[in-house]
């Protein structure tokens, strides 16, 4: 049993979120919320992205596992207009998803969850950097980087945090002290490079007024996490670093 | 043995030699086409109707979409049709720069003007068609129009290409044998050419010969069915059969260790570093002063440089353009062969020697064959090894192997960390961690 209501704007960007790695996904659905875990087909990017039930209008939900694809439904909710809300059904009949925006209805065929990538294991990392900061700051560094290069580092040095790139002809480097950041700590320097491809898609997702905790450690998956519309969803990536040639 | 030892053995030689050599050769050349030139004129004089057998078929891109369109015969009428056209026999035959010249400018272009769209009825391009899509040459009468232009000329840019002549009509003067396959293709206008193409490679059809097809518009969905200049279509179908390919690598286990090969043709050194990992893809060419499509005016070697991750590209190349296709053709072919997948970076250095552009099937076909040959791993313990061409050899890590080959680079590790993506860094999983 599924049966929830939802603002549009929370699902777009819920749904926004999780297309970054990947077109098709596996939903879990139960009493606390909604939740999505999924890793990109080259095992890079991993996005863990929780809705707590009373992030919705009305929630009511025994445990179920919906096959979803994540393109087809970002076109169906992309029709609903800001402050619409979104009802959604699961039907026990036809097992196929009822959605209804303002008078729009669309039953959407559900994908066997079996046929979908594994939901991955997450990783236990320690992560020795920790930076808090605005979306926007991460973004601009993201941009910037991508106007010189296709790879670009994140790092922590002398008590500020940076994010660096350097391409076949120009740098570009942002630093940003301990001061000029919400927290920073650092138990030692650290530095990973990542590839710009994925850095660039997550940037789309990531709200430029959502704070931003970063970790980062040597040449290791970097973590961000940061919340939806102001703390209705949680969501967190984990991204696979370019392994540097010493 | 070694990777080090491996390598230094690899060093070039004589190639002092191989450039005097190039500089005697673009003479011989220019003989060469002032021969068929005067040959030509002997054939046609008099008589408009020409009669050969044609193993090829041309199509322009000047004026697209109304281009200039043709089928490609030997002048001389007793020369083996079949050794005129591009294949793969060329490398496996050891032809150098002058043999493919000599071979190009020998042939005529019996061609007319036609939109790309090939409106029904056009005898022409039906006949050009079946000779795209025959297995082996057709003998094929032309109907010339009364003058001829028989200007051929080498210039440092432009492949060299044999005379033109304007085509009133054409007949077949035998009937083409076409493979099944190919038949398949050409009568299903259903069929998306991607997957047409895929088809006919899987049937065993080579590059080459899926390309003639491809070009004359016998491919794809019926009301998309174009002519597609020559030059493009080489590449389009290297991306084409190389996306296809890509496809089937993707779910193949990891390599999961360092080989590296070695291979040399026409002044092109090629070293081809497969790693650990996932799929990922860079070709990096560094390119003499004195070169073909060397731009440097400063005397320095031209790099350029362009990458993929495990999912492919989604835009065509900034730099390298055709290169990079037919590189990664031969190497995914590798990679399917053995059933495996992994990190490959492709090295090639242009040097000198390489003195007129031959078309991109060279640098095709020094890649396909990097691999022949025993495997660096069988051959490790092995003290006879001579290093030659297309012996591979191991190495500790992807970045050794390549910290290794930089060495007999033309070109510092500085500027090649600048250029290269996966020099500088390659991709980890999740899972790694």
């Amino acid at each position: 049993m599924f049966q929830a209501k939802i603002n549009a704007g929370l699902l777009q960007s819920s749904i926004d979120a999780v297309g970054v790695f990947v077109d098709e996904c596996k939903v879990r659905v139960d009493s606390e919320g909604l939740s999505v875990k999924a890793v990109d087909p080259a095992n890079v990017g991993m996005v863990e992205l929780d809705v707590p039930a009373d992030s919705f209008d009305s929630f009511e939900a025994d445990d179920e596992l919906l096959g979803l694809n994540l393109t087809k439904f970002d076109d169906i909710i992309g029709m609903a207009k800001a402050g619409d809300v979104v009802a959604l059904e699961l039907d026990p009949e036809t097992g196929k998803l009822k959605i209804q925006i303002d008078g729009l209805r669309y039953t959407l065929s559900l994908i066997d969850p079996e046929s979908i990538h594994q939901e991955p294991n997450v990783p236990d990392l320690d992560l020795p950097g920790e930076v808090v900061l605005a979306g926007a700051e991460i973004n601009r560094g993201i941009k910037a980087s991508g106007m010189v290069s296709d790879h670009m580092a994140f790092g922590v040095e002398d008590k500020s945090f940076y994010m660096s790139a350097e391409g076949d002809q120009d740098d570009v480097r942002v630093d940003l002290t301990e001061d000029e950041v919400i927290s920073l700590t650092a138990e030692e320097d650290a530095r990973s490079l990542f590839s710009l491809d994925y850095l660039e898609s997550m940037s789309k997702a990531i709200p430029s007024d959502a704070q931003v905790t970063l970790y980062v450690g040597s040449d290791f998956p970097v973590r961000m996490e940061f919340e939806l519309q102001g703390g209705d969803a949680d969501v967190s990536y984990l991204l696979a670093p370019r392994i540097e040639n010493e | 043995m070694d990777l080090g030892d491996y390598v230094r053995e690899l060093e070039p030689t004589e190639e002092r030699r191989k450039r005097e050599l190039a500089r005697k050769k673009s003479y011989e050349i220019l003989d060469h086409m002032e021969d068929v030139e005067n040959e030509f004129s002997e054939v046609v004089q008099g008589d408009s109707l020409y009669g050969s057998t044609a193993p090829s078929v041309f199509v322009g891109r000047s004026n697209y979409p109304r281009v200039n369109t043709g089928v490609l015969q030997p002048v001389a009428s007793e020369a083996d049709a079949s050794d005129h056209a591009t294949s793969s026999d060329w490398y496996g035959r050891g032809l150098e720069i002058d043999d493919v010249l000599s071979r190009r400018t020998s042939l005529l272009n019996s061609r007319r003007k036609a939109e790309v769209t090939r409106p029904k009825g056009e005898r022409f391009l039906e006949i050009q068609q079946e000779v795209a899509a025959a297995s082996e040459p057709v003998d094929v009468e032309v109907q010339l129009d009364g003058s001829p232009d028989i200007d051929v000329s080498l210039d440092a840019l432009r492949t060299p290409t044999g005379p033109n002549a304007r085509a009133v009509d054409a007949d077949l003067a035998e009937n083409p044998s076409v493979p099944r396959a190919v038949e398949k293709a050409l009568g299903d206008g259903d069929w998306k050419a991607a997957d047409a193409a895929g088809y006919l490679y899987e049937k065993g059809l080579d590059v080459y010969d899926v390309q003639r097809v491809f070009s004359t518009g016998g491919l794809g969905v019926e009301d998309d069915r174009r002519l597609v200049p020559t030059r493009w279509s080489i590449t389009a179908v290297d991306d084409i059969i190389g996306k296809h390919l890509h496809q089937e690598i993707q779910t193949n286990p990891e390599l999961g260790e360092t080989r590296v090969y070695y291979n040399e043709y026409m002044g092109n050194r090629v070293w081809v570093v497969l790693g650990a990992g996932r799929w990922e893809f860079e070709l990096v060419e560094m390119k003499a002063p004195g070169s073909v499509w060397n731009p440097r005016p400063d005397g320095e070697y031209y790099m350029a440089s362009a990458s993929e991750g495990y999912g492919g590209r989604t835009q065509y190349v900034d730099e390298t353009s055709g290169a990079y296709y037919a590189s990664r053709l031969g190497v995914l072919e590798h990679l399917d062969d053995i059933g495996r997948q992994a990190k490959a970076l492709v090295l090639r250095a242009v040097g000198e020697e390489y003195w007129a552009p031959v078309g991109v099937w060279h640098v095709r076909e020094v890649v396909r064959n990097a691999f022949d040959g025993p495997l660096g791993w069988e051959e490790a313990s092995d003290t006879d090894d001579t290093g030659e061409a297309g012996r591979g050899a191991e190495a500790e890590s992807f970045h050794d192997a390549v910290d290794e080959v930089a060495d007999y680079l033309p070109v510092s590790r500085e500027r090649l960390r600048q250029k290269s993506t996966m020099y500088n860094a390659v991709q980890s999983g999740l899972g790694d961690f």
